[in-house]
């Protein structure tokens, strides 16, 4: 069977695939660097502090109009969550309960 | 001469044709509209849990048993199995006689934040595979797991009652402390599972975007390049569009099994060290009965060769394995056109060498 070579690139995607690689190479390998995973632990614990820093702020003042914040919203939906996954599991055990 | 001026008027005539179609596809890769329609398989929900659903994919006659049950990782969405028509992997296997069927994780909110590694092997497989199993009229099964999916479903098929006839593991890895880049934030303790999850208790989906887009962020560069290359293939642009679509659109991670993965599989390495426990028992390869075939990518930078490749040593019996190495990436070497050459050929012969024809073939 004769295989159809595949079609020859034209130049200007030739190039552009070459410094793709120039550059890719270096840059896959400084995100794979132990620097870079320190930087993003260091940049992740500022941005969930400042967001913290950001949600106080403004709890403050959404609470003084007596309206709820972001983190109000938040809890409820955690408890409820809370509250579905204990009723899933009431129904699991029951379901258990017939099995037996 | 009239022949160089025949020549000439056809080069200039595909070219003018393949400026308008670069612009009609042009138009449709900005606008995002046109886009192709994925996981368009028809298919039938034939058990649900919580966010899990178990899908049976619809077939005129079925030729082979046992069934094949897909088992999907829980970062991605399951219808990379089941792109687009003609580069669909559960296309292929119904086309050649198999009754597929597919373990969608679905999406997990805040609800599924508790949901552990046993909630998914010890609760949701096995309950979908009793639906498979009064569905089909088949005990056994062929569990074909993706990634962690694959991981999922050697868990599974270790266990004492497991009716696992074939066991197929694409790019699933085993050992954990060699899946570089993907886990180096968190082996070493410089990132905390709960630093990563977000106010719903999962680890949300663009923080997986991003750490799948880190392993190699410059060849969005050449993937948009081709495309410009090849803007007045239709086909060639759905294709794109799909894998584009696909590679966005990852799913939060649930908190408890994510601190499991990582403080068991990742930082302890219990199933390379045989001390992963679950729901009171220790799990051990050495159990799987199956045939097992583990199908790995080469060129793969999510789940490298070294992650992959002890299943090749370490589960079932050594007399009943397979290991099969192919060209391409974590997803390319069994979606697009590579697979449905070669890796998706090997795997159905694979699957029919070890799956019982049915004369006549059953109507469905």
């Amino acid at each position: 069977m004769n295989a159809t070579p595949p079609p020859k690139q034209p130049l200007w995607l030739q190039l552009i695939l070459r410094f793709e690689r120039a550059i890719g190479v270096p840059v896959e390998s400084a995100v794979r660097s132990d620097k870079y995973f320190d930087l993003v632990a260091h940049a992740n614990r500022t941005r969930a502090r400042l967001a913290e820093l950001t949600e106080g702020l403004t709890q403050e003042w959404l609470h003084v109009f007596n309206l709820p914040a972001g983190s109000d919203v938040r809890r409820l939906r955690e408890q409820l969550a809370r509250v579905e996954r204990q009723l899933g599991e009431l129904a699991k055990d029951l379901e258990r309960g017939r099995d037996e | 001469m009239p022949a160089l001026n025949t020549d000439l008027a056809a080069r200039l005539s595909r070219e003018l044709e393949r400026s308008v179609l670069r612009a009609k596809n042009g138009i449709r890769v900005v606008s995002g509209s046109g886009k192709p329609r994925l996981g368009a398989t028809p298919k039938d929900v034939v058990w649900q849990r919580d966010r899990a659903e178990l899908w049976r994919y619809r077939a005129s006659a079925v030729r082979y048993q046992p069934p094949v049950l897909f088992v999907h990782s829980l970062v991605s969405r399951s219808y990379i199995m089941d792109l687009r028509p003609g580069s669909s992997t559960v296309e292929f296997l119904l086309d050649r006689g198999f009754d597929v069927s597919m373990l969608d994780w679905g999406v997990p909110d805040e609800r599924d934040a508790d949901n552990t590694i046993e909630t998914y092997v010890d609760e949701y497989l096995p309950a979908a595979l009793a639906a498979l199993q009064s569905e089909t009229g088949c005990d056994e099964v062929t569990l074909v797991g993706y990634c962690l999916g694959g991981t999922f479903a050697t868990l599974y098929a270790a266990g004492e009652e497991s009716h696992v006839r074939n066991l197929v593991l694409l790019a699933s890895p085993l050992d954990y402390s060699e899946m570089g880049a993907m886990v180096a934030a968190v082996l070493d303790g410089r990132l905390d599972p709960d630093e990563i999850v977000d106010e719903t208790g999962n680890v949300p989906a663009d923080l997986l975007y991003a750490a799948f887009f880190m392993q190699a962020p410059t060849t969005e560069i050449a993937r948009y390049a081709m495309l410009l290359e090849n803007l007045w293939n239709d086909e060639f642009v759905d294709a794109w569009q799909a894998m584009a679509q696909w590679s966005r659109e990852q799913v939060p991670f649930p908190g408890a099994a994510m601190r499991q993965v990582v403080e068991e599989l990742v930082r302890r390495n219990t199933l390379m060290t045989g001390t992963m426990r679950l729901k009171g028992r220790t799990v051990d390869f050495t159990n799987v009965r199956a045939n097992v075939l583990n199908a790995m990518a080469e060129r793969d930078n999510v789940v490298p060769l070294a992650a992959a490749e002890p299943a090749s040593r370490l589960v079932g019996d050594p007399d009943r394995r397979d290991e099969l190495r192919l060209s391409g990436g974590h997803v390319t070497f069994f979606a697009g056109r590579y697979a449905r050459a070669h890796t998706l050929p090997t795997l159905a012969s694979w699957l029919v060498a070890r799956s019982d024809e049915l004369d006549p073939a059953k109507e469905r």
